[in-house]
């Protein structure tokens, strides 16, 4: 059965619609990401669960009950903060302890004792008497999620928890979401903005635009058959290039607008212009001689952006930029001309 | 150097005011509330502080700038949090709604109280013609009459100064509440409440001092059997011509204020150290 199911949402703020009509459900215990760009509407559709915004119509079922018109305080859900909203007048012990005071669970003892436990999940024992406001972001962060799970709701929402955090921080917590996640058996609903941090976490992906749902599917699924070209770009930061799609005897091929020719799978079903998802990881980038001997496409170097371990370039081919990703046991300087290929597999075909 | 000497020729006029037209007076009141004919003398202090009737001014005073002071705070606390919900242009006609009596003096608005609750006034009248209140009801020269006339003189200063620490609050502290089981009532009393406690404070610091020292309302307000010190003071100077009896009530006002705001202060302080 499923825990969180959202039927037909429609949501207005004044006569800006930002959610025309949305459908989606979370299974118990199952971690679904809400992924999309800033503005897309994912935070206002996790707020609709946790029932801070209304909706315009629509109706929001939590564990089998229509909640749609209950305030949040009578919901059964924890959520979690961008800016972690700990009480800055209460220490960490008594921001840990707020759910369960306020909702009169358990006794003075079982609440210490479920603070305790709560802190422990954390490692943050030893600052119970701290205040909030002493502590670092990271800390902070995980005084927040303490918070969140001591009540033990049916339902955990997330609210870009992660992005204020530096890069290490954050996947340290990323691991830790996923244990207590997992031991705990909590429905989660999640909502980054992060590719990576979708891919990493979850079991399902909704990614949105515009208040719709462009696709969804597991991590694995979504990323490597996107169905459309945002999905694409947004999972992945494919390079979009334009082409069209002919016969030959050898199979489709797909034509370049500057008349270079890249051959498709031979299962490749779609004919005439078409737009080509190409991962940056999937070009393999060799000596301009190869393209010369016809394998591969002609490309130039535009800039190499050194990343330690790896390096982007950025090419020029047929009038578009293409961002790929490299080792270094190659190296290539702007102006270069180089040749370009990628395994017909990999391409990926989708509508202009 | 040449800095500091600049700084200090910056700040000369400021403290030479300072001193000339605040500091000085003030030490001569002490000197003259301790002087009598024959030199120094308590004599002033001993008269106040073992005649009942001066006693009872003070506690009078004490008690209604504290009443003054907590009524403003029930009014100016949810009013302030409304305006700092509110949208900006609303925001700015309320803000305007609330100082709106300062730009007028306050004689005149105690006048327009008068008017109002005088025996043959609007409120009275009305209230008699209901069958509410006996024949005889009168507000005007009473406690009432001043606690009513003070507060709408002062609460503007309460609900400006709680204005400000509301709208410093993170909206999602109250949406967090929410979700951690709170209604709205009782996010307001654990968390905003709480977190806007300096305002209401400073607010009540302001209200406060400035009903213990006022003069105009309540002696028009509570005519010349409800004194308060400041109105007895008043007297001393300018009816019976004792101005060492009114240095010594001075003080004894100035004190007794120290006494109720120590305390005060240290305790809301600490809680928000």
């Amino acid at each position: 059965m499923s825990e969180i199911n959202l039927s037909d949402i429609h949501k207005s703020f004044g006569k800006v619609e930002v959610i025309p009509g949305v459908s989606f459900s979370v299974e118990r215990g199952e971690f679904v990401s809400l992924l999309g760009p800033s503005g897309c509407g994912k935070t206002t559709l996790l707020r609709i669960v946790a029932g801070l915004e209304t909706v315009s119509s629509g109706r929001v079922d939590i564990a089998g009950t229509d909640v749609t018109h209950l305030p949040p305080e009578k919901r059964d859900i924890a959520m979690m903060f961008q800016s972690y909203a700990l009480l800055p007048h209460l220490s960490v012990a008594e921001n840990v302890r707020f759910p369960l005071r306020m909702r009169g669970i358990g006794s003075r003892d079982e609440q210490n004792e479920r603070v305790k436990t709560a802190l422990d999940t954390v490692q943050l024992s030893h600052l119970g008497d701290r205040r909030a406001r002493q502590l670092s972001g990271g800390q902070q962060q995980r005084v927040a999620l303490a918070r969140a799970i001591v009540s033990r709701p049916k339902v955990l929402l997330l609210d870009e928890p992660l992005s204020n955090l530096d890069a290490r921080l954050r996947e340290d917590m990323q691991v830790e979401l996923i244990e207590i996640h997992k031991n705990l058996g909590l429905t989660t609903l999640f909502v980054t903005h992060d590719q990576e941090e979708a891919l990493s976490l979850s079991d399902r992906i909704i990614l949105i635009k515009g208040g719709r749902i462009e696709q969804e599917g597991t991590p694995a699924h979504i990323y490597a058959q996107p169905s459309t070209s945002f999905a694409s770009q947004f999972l992945g930061s494919a390079n979009m290039l334009s082409a069209v799609v002919e016969d030959t005897g050898s199979g489709p091929m797909a034509v370049l607008g500057d008349g270079q020719r890249l051959p498709l799978a031979l299962d490749e079903a779609a004919r005439g212009a078409v737009s080509l998802a190409l991962r940056q990881e999937d070009l393999v980038l060799s000596d301009a001689s190869d393209a010369d001997n016809g394998a591969g496409l002609k490309a130039k170097v535009r800039a190499r952006v050194y990343l330690g371990a790896r390096n982007r370039y950025v090419l020029e081919l047929a009038g578009a930029s293409l961002r790929i990703l490299t080792g270094n046991d190659q190296l290539f300087a702007r102006g270069d001309d180089v040749s370009l290929t990628i395994a017909p597999e990999r391409i990926r075909v989708l509508a202009p | 150097m040449t800095d500091r000497l600049e700084n200090m020729a910056l700040v000369m006029p400021g403290l030479l005011l300072l001193g000339l037209a605040f500091i000085l007076p003030v030490l001569q009141m002490l000197v003259l509330s301790v002087s009598g004919p024959d030199g120094f003398t308590l004599e002033h202090f001993t008269r106040f502080l073992s005649d009942s009737y001066y006693l009872g001014i003070l506690w009078r005073t004490v008690r209604l700038s504290a009443l003054i002071t907590l009524i403003t705070a029930l009014i100016g606390f949810p009013l302030a949090y409304i305006m700092a919900k509110s949208g900006p242009r609303l925001r700015l006609w309320l803000t305007l709604i609330v100082i709106l009596p300062l730009m007028t003096s306050v004689v005149i608005r105690t006048f327009g109280w008068i008017v109002l609750l005088g025996r043959s006034g609007m409120i009275p009248s009305m209230l008699r013609d209901l069958g509410l209140v006996g024949r005889s009801f009168s507000i005007i020269q009473t406690e009432s009459a001043i606690v009513i006339g003070m507060v709408q003189v002062l609460l503007p200063f309460m609900t400006l100064s709680v204005l400000g620490v509301v709208m410093s609050i993170d909206g999602r502290l109250e949406e967090a509440a929410r979700t951690m089981g709170c209604s709205f009532m009782k996010t307001i009393r654990t968390v905003v409440l709480p977190l806007s406690l300096p305002g209401i404070v400073a607010g009540g610091l302001l209200v406060f001092t400035l009903s213990a020292s006022s003069f105009v309302t309540p002696s028009l307000l509570g005519g010349s059997r409800i004194q308060v010190l400041a109105g007895s003071i008043y007297n001393a100077v300018t009816q019976t011509l004792e101005w060492e009896f009114a240095a010594a009530q001075a003080v004894i006002l100035f004190v007794g204020v120290a006494l109720v705001l120590v305390p005060y202060l240290s305790v809301t302080g600490r809680r928000n150290g």
